[in-house]
């Protein structure tokens, strides 16, 4: 490979960013041989009279980076040839590149654009809200310095969570195995992921299930295997499905009430009181909300003595079996 | 604050792209005034402005002649550490945020929805409606429900704002309530659980309290005898402390990113058969019971003997009011 041994090294990023100037100046688009020949950082390792396959290839993964970083980077036909893949062009057309000159941002909200970013400190999401922030920047406006600090966090620990993030924004059909409470056995399932939604501190994915009717929602925690991308695609329906997702959480957490006796004056007293939605009905009587059974029955059983289940009797067995196991484990 | 990991070509090339408008607007800077700018080190913009000085367009003649590249004034770039764009290439403005990154700030926004900086939610609406204008193509749909908190966080910021303590009822994890007056330092938040990181005056050193336990806060008089600017604080919410308690736990080996914030660096661990034993710190049995009654067959206690006596004890309290 004589091209890879070149001695005129450019870095990535000048080559990236040369890409990015030469297709946002021209009008028409450039073919890829005129890229590849004039650009600097291709230019280099051009063989006019030779085969360029690797340099191709080098072009292919630098569109791909340069479209995830949001840069409109689009074909053109040949007028006078379509059809003909030589002859496609290509160019960043300005006006989908630049932001918009109706958006710009105050102080106060550049304050809250920094917070919303510092909630992500783990995984792709940190790396897209830090890249972000850097564009923010670039509008020149200052943050205010905020009254108290902040250091919220929203944490991204499911193993599921990265390749479903990756296959949402890429509309593939993904594959997993998913272990349902009461179940012995997982059983694989293949969905179209549309929304990831956390509710309550978990993770849920939203998806259609071909085939299914009604749509389902996964709770990350519970897919037991790694997650498989499809090489199957789909269209994305309309609206705002994040939106739906939530909401269906909301009123199955509305739907679900359960009715609990604590000890006055403690930990499970001040605690579920302040949980959302929870109501006193009666001295030291709480009704509370829950989505999952299972997961309210594991908080419940942390308090131990603290809390008394009433009803549902469902859930009353279930903190007492739980209790009774952690107590065998531990004789 | 967390760390930043070193920039890869793509953050590289997202901060070419972002320079080159702030320096057209700002005419004439500083190294100094644009790395504080955009939060990062000088160096990194002095070979920044270096690669943006030497880039351009191919241009007619396709061979990048002086007027199809960049220039800055290169004297006082050299001299004086500032930077002025003579001439200017392709770019005029911002770009736009990619799908996914509008997606992560959106997302945390709704997140911070509680906070009481949010409190205008027309403006936060807003705000989110610009990121999704300013982005290359419909944000990607990913959500976090804003997780409510009561009062509190308004009564933590005005007692910070009117430079005065807060005292409120704290029960701790052992069950004792006690009145504490503190110096609000900052607040943080993991998932759906709140903390106030404080000044504590009864105790006279820095303390952690969930919103959750804290009980009839009331913004008092006394003035704040510390600043967040005076204190430092530590990274990690719990802190460890030479009097922990070492606890060896047997987990299932899903589960252990969920104690991941009780395990120490370097905590020795082993794996057969889809369990881990591993150890955690906790600073009494109080807290190790409750949150091992909440993992019922995923966490179990090894040892000490006396923190799997705590546990059995807790649990078996528990079960027995069902008796």
């Amino acid at each position: 490979m004589p091209h890879d041994s070149s001695p005129a090294r450019v870095p990535v990023e000048e080559r990236l960013f040369s890409l990015v100037l030469a297709l946002l100046a021209t009008e028409n688009g450039l073919t890829k041989t005129e890229i590849l020949s004039t650009v600097q950082g291709y230019r280099q390792s051009f063989d006019r009279s030779g085969d360029n396959a690797n340099l191709e290839r080098k072009f292919e993964r630098d569109k791909d980076d340069i479209r995830e970083l949001g840069v409109p980077l689009e074909t053109v036909q040949s007028p006078g040839d379509p059809g003909n893949n030589q002859n496609l062009r290509y160019r960043i057309p300005r006006g989908a590149y630049e932001l918009p000159l109706e958006v710009s941002f105050s102080a106060e909200e550049t304050t809250l654009l920094n917070l919303a970013a510092m909630v992500w400190r783990e995984g792709s999401l940190s790396a897209e809200s830090r890249r972000a922030l850097i564009k923010l920047r670039s509008l020149g406006v200052a943050a205010d310095e905020p009254v108290i600090g902040y250091a919220p966090r929203v944490r991204v620990r499911d193993a599921a969570f990265e390749p479903l993030n990756a296959a949402l924004g890429r509309g593939a059909l993904v594959r997993f195995s998913y272990l349902k409470p009461g179940e012995a056995e997982s059983r694989v399932r293949t969905v179209a992921p549309l929304a990831l939604v956390q509710h309550q501190g978990r993770w849920h994915l939203y998806a259609d299930e071909p085939g299914q009717p009604v749509r389902k929602t996964f709770l990350l925690r519970r897919i037991v295997s790694k997650v498989e991308t499809t090489g199957t695609t789909f269209e994305l329906p309309e609206g705002d499905l994040s939106a739906i997702a939530l909401h269906e959480l909301e009123e199955i957490w509305n739907g679900n009430t359960a009715v609990v006796e604590v000890t006055p004056g403690s930990d499970a007293a001040t605690r579920l009181h302040k949980r959302r939605g929870t109501v006193e009905t009666g001295p030291s009587t709480l009704e509370l909300h829950f989505s999952d059974a299972n997961i309210l029955a594991d908080e419940l059983a942390g308090f131990g003595p603290e809390v008394l289940v009433i009803a549902p009797e469902s859930l009353r067995d279930a903190v007492r079996a739980r209790l009774e196991q952690t107590e065998a484990d531990h004789g | 604050m967390a760390k930043v990991p070193p920039m890869q070509a793509a953050d590289k090339l997202t901060f070419l792209l972002s320079l080159v408008p702030f320096l057209i607007e700002r005419g004439t800077v500083s190294v100094a005034e644009a790395a504080t700018h955009f939060g990062v080190k000088p160096e990194l913009v002095r070979e920044a402005v270096k690669l943006i000085a030497v880039s351009g367009v191919p241009g007619e003649t396709s061979t990048y002649q002086y007027e199809d590249l960049f220039d800055i004034a290169w004297d006082d770039f050299e001299d004086n550490d500032q930077i002025t764009l003579t001439n200017q290439v392709a770019i005029d403005d911002s770009p736009r945020f990619s799908a996914r990154e509008a997606a992560a700030l959106i997302a945390g926004l709704q997140y911070l929805s509680s906070l009481p900086e949010n409190s205008d939610r027309a403006a936060v609406a807003s705000l989110m409606s610009k990121l999704s204008l300013g982005a290359s193509a419909a944000p990607s749909q990913v959500a976090v429900e804003g997780s409510e908190t009561d009062g509190t966080l308004a009564l933590i910021r005005q007692s910070v704002e009117g430079g005065v303590q807060l005292e409120f009822d704290y029960l701790n994890s052992r069950g004792d309530a006690e009145r504490r007056r503190v110096d609000p330092l900052r607040v943080e938040s993991i998932d759906a659980d709140w903390y106030l990181r404080g000044w504590c005056h009864l105790r006279e050193a820095v303390r952690t309290f969930r919103l959750d336990r804290i009980s009839n806060p009331v913004v008092t008089d006394e003035p704040l005898s510390r600043a967040a600017a005076d204190v430092q604080l530590p990274d990690t919410l719990f802190e460890a402390s030479d009097e922990d308690l070492v606890v060896t736990l047997d987990v299932a080996a899903a589960a252990e990113p969920l104690l991941a914030d009780y395990i120490p660096e370097g905590a020795v661990r082993s794996e057969q058969n889809g369990r881990v034993t591993t150890t955690v710190r906790v600073s009494h049995y109080h807290g190790l019971k409750r949150l091992i009654a909440s993992m019922p067959g995923v966490a179990t206690v090894v040892g000490p003997a006396e923190a799997r006596a705590a546990v059995a004890e807790w649990a078996a309290a528990g079960a027995a009011r069902y008796r």
